[in-house]
């Protein structure tokens, strides 16, 4: 909280930032992670740590870096959207019968990537994109039966990742990088601030509270470095491993009050409720990642890859609010989250055209236990189904990639930290497009 | 394929059990307990509130189809006397909220159920009364007026002769299926002691062994149920009737204790044999040892013109607070409870509980632990779906009115913790209530106060000084009735333009 790192953005990020090109993404991938970094990727299920063979290799697996010769730029981005996310509640809280919706908000996250190669061994890379990140806005929200919980929870990120590979023998690849992340937190909710209703005995929403921090002034720095070999030059054999961030967030509660009519309460609250803003604290251990996979060419054009990837979500163990001028009792909630595997298997069909089809599928294993989850972030284990495609040619290339994602119902009827029981449900897709260009 | 078919099965019940345990329907379920089973709130026994009690909301819950109560009539009041056992609501007096007299209770309901009443909630009972007491009387003292409403052993009556554990029999004797009972005693043991002021051991406080004695009497009479659930006794001096008024000066406009030299101003008390007390002039009182408590009624008492408790010093009578005794003349109730008394009915209280603990394991029953789960609330609040609830007086919505007895929100707590004993034990896993139907349906009189005009103000903590003479009445009736202490009366009602000027200066004059 203290010593903040004060970084010179060049130009063209800070372009990105300011056209607001980026952001948040809903929580698709296995708790807030975004892993849609490249458009060829997707397609292939997102196992392609073993074949990390284009710009986005600085993302699955910066060694893939070493075995590409080309100054290449790939400039892409992905819409994330839910085809449905839904809540029935259960007794004893919100209550049998009630039920709420996440608004069908769509997510554009943005990726950029280039490789410069320094000498025959050497390369350089520099990534841009967004791979952790959440949005989860409840339809109807004064009236919505979380409210007091959340109405509005947000996590945006935004990388730079600046890396460098070395080949260090002509079948083996190694790679090591610094990674910059912003990121930002948002979560409004509505609050009766401890009081219930004098005169009717019932809990009435007395204040909105609205948290917020700025993208661009929170910061956390992590490493991340790759390895890939192959032995043959049909098979790749990749291992990426990115250090877990820290992001520290200082922002701002503003309480809004909310009238009830009667004068009597309405001026109780009034006096006691916080005017202006006030600041607020919190911090996101995000989670530290080891990705294996393998990638082998087949005959006819095929190439089969797999992939399991091993994400350190215990690390997220808390979500503490810290009010540090005591303005409201801070809030520390034990996440208890778990390290998570993820499965993932991709082939794809290249064509002497330059066409290519791509498909593949996933399993992913979610971090969160039955007792997190609720309204700020409701995750699930998940089947995901991708399928792309593409035209490359060795000077530049356009991929389409997409994801359907089958969320298993979750259901919270046994324990919740929140109290807050009932029924989720989710589906949601990726779209992914990617273009690049080798000089 | 064939041979691996029994393995699948097992397999596939063991998967099945899982997913839907097993859950009895339970044919019968007797509560037996107090004021607290009743669904007492409010100073008061009426359908508005019982049809909120614990036992209702977890009869509904289970599926209960023939759960009967004792219901009373809700009647406003027509007399300009306020009766004792009115119930207690929200008024503005003077533009701030005070608890004021709404209504009361009017005709029983449901007095000719050919049978005993499922809920067995006895307001006043305590522990030994749930065995003893065999015949009511509408015209006699309080439990027995209790009795004849709630057990129908008026002589010449049916059920005359039966106690309320023996009406439970009647009940689970019979029963075809599986029966739950629910037993929630001992609150009355302790609670008078606190609300009266009067702590002397053995005569408004059960001694250990008495307690233990009456707990297996009742363990002793009653039938064995399918289920029982125990709940044991919450710390009586964390009740806002007890813990709301700190024992310093407070400045009624921020609620924040005066200092006087950087220092609090304790109030004033007339010791005790602990404390002995020698006044220092001009004051009359000694000021109150750290950790002495002050209960609600003195609200009033330090409240203009009166200003009981407050130093001279400090702009007040220099008169203490009246602190609780007996002596030849009979009960004299206090609002004071001295650090000594306070430790003696903790105490007291945690043996009553190893009582409840052993005797309810001992019949392999569930236990709730009341008292640590009310001293988490008292400590944190209650959160449930991110709505907070408190044990704060009037606002905090926990309790009622009468700052003693739980409210709506605070009986489907209870429901809904008693069900999650049971479900801990096993086997049966019962659905949980609808907490948040309490939460957000409002609980309010159909009568308006009958008399607004006439409402005596309740000082910072609005509690008025004739709400207290309900709750003793209800609470201390073993004691026999208790009058209220003798002090000059709060601005009397035929002078409403003095006590409107003066409503904003309680507790300290400035």
């Amino acid at each position: 909280m203290t010593h903040r790192p004060r970084v010179a953005l060049p130009r063209v990020f800070l372009a990105l930032v300011v056209c607001g090109w980026l952001l948040a993404a809903p929580a698709t991938p296995s708790g807030f992670q975004v892993m849609t970094q490249g458009a060829r990727a997707t397609g292939m299920g997102l196992a392609f740590t073993g074949v990390a063979d284009d710009p986005s290799a600085i993302f699955y697996n910066p060694a893939g870096m070493g075995f590409q010769e080309h100054f290449s730029i790939m400039i892409g981005g992905s819409v994330l959207g839910r085809k449905k996310a839904d809540f029935e509640g259960a007794d004893p809280f919100p209550g049998d019968g009630t039920s709420g919706s996440v608004q069908k908000q769509e997510f554009v996250i943005p990726e950029l990537y280039a490789v410069v190669p320094l000498t025959s061994e050497l390369n350089f890379g520099l990534g841009v994109n967004s791979p952790y990140g959440l949005g989860l806005r409840w339809n109807d929200p004064e009236h919505w039966v979380g409210r007091f919980i959340s109405q509005n929870a947000v996590i945006k990120s935004l990388d730079v990742n600046p890396v460098f590979s070395y080949k260090l023998f002509p079948e083996l690849s190694i790679a090591a990088g610094a990674d910059l992340r912003f990121s930002k937190v948002q979560l409004e909710q509505n609050t009766n601030l401890g009081i219930v209703d004098p005169f009717g005995g019932q809990v009435r929403d007395l204040a909105h509270v609205k948290l917020n921090s700025s993208l661009t002034s929170n910061t956390g720095w992590g490493w991340n470095v790759g390895l890939l070999f192959k032995p043959i030059p049909d098979i790749g054999v990749g291992v990426a491993y990115r250090s877990k961030i820290n992001v520290d967030f200082d922002g701002t509660a503003v309480f809004t009050q909310r009238f009830t009519g009667n004068p009597a309460i309405d001026n109780l609250v009034a006096a006691q409720l916080p005017q202006g803003e006030h600041p607020v604290e919190t911090s996101i251990e995000f989670p530290a990642s080891l990705n294996m996979g393998v990638g082998i060419e087949l005959p006819a054009g095929f190439l089969l890859a797999l992939e399991a990837d091993w994400t350190e979500w215990s690390s997220f163990s808390a979500l503490n609010i810290h009010f540090p001028d005591g303005v409201a009792p801070d809030k520390d909630r034990a996440t208890l989250w778990k390290d998570s595997w993820a499965y993932r298997v991709g082939l794809e069909k290249k064509f002497a055209s330059g066409w290519a089809v791509r498909g593949g599928y996933y399993y992913d294993n979610t971090p969160q236990p039955e007792k997190d989850v609720g309204p700020i972030l409701a995750d699930n284990d998940r089947n995901v189904y991708s399928a792309g495609f593409g035209y490359n040619t060795p000077q530049w290339g356009i991929d389409v990639g997409g994801l359907y994602i089958r969320f298993k119902d979750r259901n919270v009827l046994t324990e919740s930290t929140d109290n807050f029981f009932g029924h989720y449900s989710e589906d949601a897709w990726v779209g992914t497009a990617s273009f690049r260009f080798s000089f | 394929m064939k041979k691996k078919t029994p393995a699948f099965a097992v397999l596939g019940l063991a998967a099945s059990l899982l997913a839907s345990p097993l859950s009895a329907q339970i044919t019968e379920y007797v509560a037996l307990g107090d004021s607290l089973t009743a669904g007492f709130q409010s100073n008061c026994l009426v359908q508005r509130n019982q049809l909120n009690s614990f036992p209702a909301v977890i009869a509904r819950t289970l599926g209960i189809a023939d759960f009967q109560q004792p219901l009373v009539q809700e009647v406003p009041i027509t007399t300009p006397l306020v009766p004792p056992n009115s119930c207690l609501g929200p008024a503005i007096v003077g533009g701030a909220i005070t608890v004021v007299p709404v209504s009361t209770m009017g005709q029983p309901l449901n007095a000719l159920l050919p049978r005993p009443y499922d809920n067995l909630g006895l307001p006043g009972f305590n522990a030994a009364d749930l065995t003893q007491i065999k015949h009511g009387n509408p015209a006699g003292s309080g439990k027995e007026q209790t009795a004849a409403l709630i057990l129908r052993n008026i002589p010449g009556f049916p059920l005359d002769g039966t106690s309320a554990v023996d009406q439970a029999d009647i009940l689970l004797g019979p029963a075809s299926g599986p029966t739950l009972v629910s037993l929630w005693i001992g609150n009355n043991d302790v609670l008078g002691a606190a609300t009266s002021g009067i702590v002397v051991d053995g005569v408004t406080l059960t001694t250990a062994a008495d307690f233990e004695a009456a707990y297996t009497a009742i363990m002793d009479g009653l039938l064995p149920s399918t289920r029982l659930v125990g709940a044991n006794v919450p710390d009586v001096t964390a009740i806002p009737f007890t813990s709301t008024i700190p024992p310093v000066l407070v400045d009624p406009a921020t609620m924040q204790p005066v200092l006087i030299g950087g220092q609090p101003v304790p109030l004033l008390g007339p010791g005790d044999a602990a404390n002995p007390c020698v006044p220092t002039p001009p004051d009359l009182g000694c000021p109150l040892p750290p950790g002495t408590l002050v209960n609600l009624p003195a609200s009033s008492l330090l409240a203009p013109p009166l200003l009981l408790g407050i130093p001279k010093a400090a702009g007040g009578s220099g008169l203490p607070l009246p602190h609780g005794s007996i002596d030849a003349m009979g009960a004299h109730p206090g609002v004071l409870l001295y650090p000594d008394e306070v430790a003696l009915l903790r105490s007291r209280t945690d043996e009553y509980n190893a009582t409840i603990a052993e005797q309810i394991g001992a019949a392999g029953g569930a236990l709730w632990d009341t008292h640590g789960f009310f001293a988490d609330v008292a400590a944190h609040g209650y959160t449930i779906g991110g709505v907070t609830v408190t044990t704060s007086f009037v606002k905090g919505g926990i309790f009622s009115y009468d700052g003693v007895h739980p409210s709506n929100i605070g009986y489907a707590v209870v429901a809904d913790q008693l069900i999650q004993t049971l479900n801990a034990q096993g086997p049966d896993v019962f659905p949980r209530p609808d907490v948040a139907s309490a939460l957000f349906t409002p609980n309010v009189s159909p009568f308006a106060p009958s008399a607004p005009a006439s409402v005596e103000r309740g000082g910072a903590w609005e509690y008025t000084f004739s709400t207290w003479q309900g709750v003793l009445d209800r609470f201390a009736s073993s004691l026999g009735p208790m009058a209220l202490p003798e002090i000059p009366r709060a601005a009397p009602p035929s002078r409403p333009g003095r006590t409107t000027r003066s409503v904003s200066r309680t507790g300290v004059d400035r």
